[in-house]
Order: C-alpha cells, then sequence, then structure tokens
C-alpha cells in the first residue's frame, strides 16, 4: 500500500519540491503551508510520517510545534520530523518533549530526508 | 497566497447537486437537490469534510459561506427552473454576519432565482452560536420565504436546543442512524423518535445516507418521507443529473441521456413490495 506523507512549510518553492521528489520515491504526499491546514487534513486523512517546518510565520515563533503536538493527540502512532533554518536545543527539546521522532537542520538533502523518512515508516527509499 | 484567499478566488469552489427524494409514493421521485460545495480541485482540501475543518478553525465561515453562496447559485441556474434547492450554511454565520441576508438576496435576485426554490440548511460544529442573534436571522430568512432545515441532526451541536431555536421545516437525520437501520434495532428507536418530534414540530424528515433498498423500506415504515443518499444518486453536475433522467435536459457533450441512464437500484423495493 502506497504511504501517504503531510509536509508542512510555509515556503511554497520548498513544498512543491519536496512534493515532487516524494512522489517520485513513490509516495502519496499532502502539503499544507499553515498550522490550521495541516491540522484539517491530520483530522481526515491517516498519514505514514509527517514533515513539518518549525516556523510556519514569520514572527510567530516556533508554531510547527503546535502541528508536532496535534499529531501526538491525533494521529500517536505516526512519525514526525521537524526540519527547521533556526534549530535551538531548546526547540529541539520541546519538539521531542512533543512527540517528535527527529530533528533536523535546513537545509538538508532531500536524500537524507528521504533515508529518515523510509527508516520511519519502514519502507525502502 | 494562504489557503483560504485561494478558496475566496472566484470559480475556485465546484458544485454538484445530490438529489433529494420524496418517497411516499411507490416509486421515489425528485423532490429537490442539495447544493454540495467541493474545495479547489487537485487540492488537498477538495474534499467537503476537510474543506469546512479547515474554514472552521480559520474561524472563516461567514466569508467562505458567501463564497459558497456564490458558486451554488451560479450552478443553480443550470438547475430546472421549478426545482428547488438546499444549501448548507454555518449557524455562526446567520447570527454574526448582519449583512448575510441581503447579500443573498442580491446574489439570488441578479440571477432571476425565486428565494422560494432555497432551503437553508443549518450547520454548525461550534458552540458558539449559542451567544448571539441566531434567531433573528433565522427570522428573517422565513419572512423572505427561505425554508430552513437543520442538518446533522443527532450529531454534534445539531441537538434538542438547536431544535428549539431553528424550529426548522425540515429534520435531516444523519446518515449514521439510517445506515444498517433495516438490522439495528436501535436505529430503528432513533428514526422514529425523531419522525414523531418533526411531526409535533410540523416538519418533514429527510433522512441522509440511503444506500440499501432494504434501509430504504425501514425509514419509510417509520414515517420518513424524504430521503437522499447513493441509492438514488451521488451527488453530480445539473448535465449529469439530467443525462441521469432525473429531468428533461441536455447531456454532456459526446453522450446521449439513454446511454447515461443509470440503473434505478430502488426498482428492485418496487419488485419486492409487489411480491
Amino acid at each position: 500500500m502506497t504511504k501517504r506523507l503531510l509536509i508542512v512549510d510555509d515556503e511554497e518553492s520548498i513544498l512543491v519540491g519536496m512534493k515532487r521528489y516524494f512522489r517520485s520515491r513513490g509516495y502519496e504526499v499532502d502539503c499544507a503551508t499553515e498550522r490550521e491546514e495541516a491540522e484539517a487534513l491530520l483530522s481526515h486523512v491517516p498519514y505514514a510520517c509527517v514533515i513539518a517546518d518549525l516556523c510556519l510565520r514569520a514572527g510567530h515563533g516556533a508554531d510547527g510545534l503546535d502541528v508536532v503536538a496535534y499529531v501526538g493527540a491525533r494521529q500517536p502512532q505516526t512519525p514526525v520530523v521537524v526540519l527547521t533554518a533556526y534549530g535551538s536545543p531548546a526547540a529541539e527539546a520541546e519538539a521531542g518533549r512533543l512527540g517528535a521522532s527527529v530533528f533536523l537542520s535546513k537545509p538538508q538533502p532531500l536524500e537524507r530526508l528521504a533515508e529518515v523518512v523510509g527508516g520511519l515508516v519502514g519502507s525502502r527509499s | 497566497m494562504s489557503f483560504l484567499e485561494t478558496i475566496l478566488e472566484p470559480g475556485r469552489l465546484s458544485v454538484l447537486f445530490q438529489p433529494i427524494m420524496e418517497l411516499r409514493e411507490l416509486r421515489p421521485r425528485l423532490w429537490a437537490v442539495e447544493a454540495l460545495v467541493r474545495g479547489p480541485g487537485a487540492s488537498s482540501l477538495e474534499p467537503a469534510p476537510i474543506l469546512f475543518d479547515y474554514v472552521r478553525r480559520k474561524r472563516a465561515e461567514a466569508v467562505v459561506d458567501r463564497a459558497c453562496v456564490t458558486a451554488i447559485l451560479d450552478a443553480a441556474v443550470a438547475l430546472p427552473p421549478s426545482l428547488d434547492f438546499s444549501m448548507n450554511i454555518h449557524a455562526v454565520t446567520l447570527s454574526r454576519d448582519p449583512e448575510f441576508l441581503c447579500f443573498l438576496t442580491d446574489a439570488a435576485e441578479a440571477r432571476s432565482i425565486p428565494l422560494s426554490r432555497l432551503t437553508v440548511e443549518i450547520v454548525e460544529h461550534a458552540p458558539e452560536w449559542a451567544d448571539s442573534g441566531l434567531a433573528e436571522g433565522l427570522d428573517a430568512l422565513r419572512h423572505i420565504g427561505i425554508r430552513i432545515a437543520l442538518d446533522d441532526v443527532g450529531l454534534g451541536q445539531s441537538n434538542y436546543r438547536m431544535m428549539l431555536d431553528c424550529k426548522p421545516d425540515y429534520f435531516k437525520i444523519d446518515r449514521h442512524f439510517v445506515k444498517g437501520s433495516h438490522c439495528d434495532f436501535y436505529r430503528q428507536a432513533v428514526l422514529e423518535s425523531v419522525a414523531q418530534l418533526a411531526r409535533r414540530f410540523g416538519a418533514r424528515v429527510i433522512a441522509e445516507g440511503i444506500e440499501d433498498p432494504v434501509d430504504l423500506d425501514t425509514v419509510r415504515s417509520l414515517g420518513i418521507d424524504l430521503g437522499q443518499g447513493y441509492l438514488f444518486a451521488a451527488a453530480l453536475a445539473p448535465p449529469a443529473l439530467a443525462s441521469s433522467g432525473f429531468w428533461e435536459g441536455p447531456a454532456p457533450s459526446g453522450t446521449t441521456p439513454e446511454a447515461n441512464r443509470r440503473p434505478r437500484p430502488w426498482a428492485r423495493t418496487e419488485r419486492r413490495e409487489e411480491v
């Protein structure tokens, strides 16, 4: 069965690139640019893995953590990969406390990200 | 551009219509249609449950309801002029958008659609509707000839208090209670009690989600005489409904009404009743 990913990032260009890449590797991919969109999808669609940017809106802090928390509440079995260009030990610790499986800094080669996701969902990537 | 801005761009929402059937006679016949809005095509939020979940999280019900009204009325122009139709409107829109009624009236008038053809189905998922002028909004709708239906009866905020506040002309009982009712005593009990309650309100019940002829038999036997569901038809665009034989009209290009005419599954029910 095809595994479905949710990618959450406020930068459209990043979403488009990641969507194309993961589709080419056999995943179904949904994208969200904001927290509410991600939460609506998570309420209705089961995901094999969620990839979330830490900062979804400039000036709103680490609101990607809200997405991590929501995944923990709605789909506790779903692993979450948190990406950030502005990582801090405190944010990483908080993401881990909320249930994030992996914390990666940006930029990250897509091959590396696919490796991580593949390991989490138990598929060849 | 946020997804909300995308939704609000003209032409991004699409509209389908699902037949609501009159069940009083042996052979169900078309009574009205319900307009069902879909999100932008090819987006993750195209399915209605996800689209409106997002809209509610953004607290954008009123502005999106207006966009839906525009899309629905544009699409309704292709319906037969004698056919009534319903549209879903959030209770918070009626209670918090004082200009909504004028907007709806003007939009219908601009398309020469009489308001008497309209039923507004009240939907609500949040409790905030209770704190303001819903009753005034509903009274105003009635005053201009629009009928009121309460959607999703039995679930969420469509509870007894909402029934009292809305005093609906139609109770739309959710598919959860209809599907499988033929073999479930408890579902039958719920359906029967809603039918009795509606009668006391002077209202009619519409059973949603009828997919099986035996469930159709059950809702009929419990005094429910309006229904919709895949047994009759999925939600379709007006040309597809016409070509399926629901009314006379142009077929989609490259097809013929006869070629598109779907078998009518409820005919099985008729045959069984005749034996």
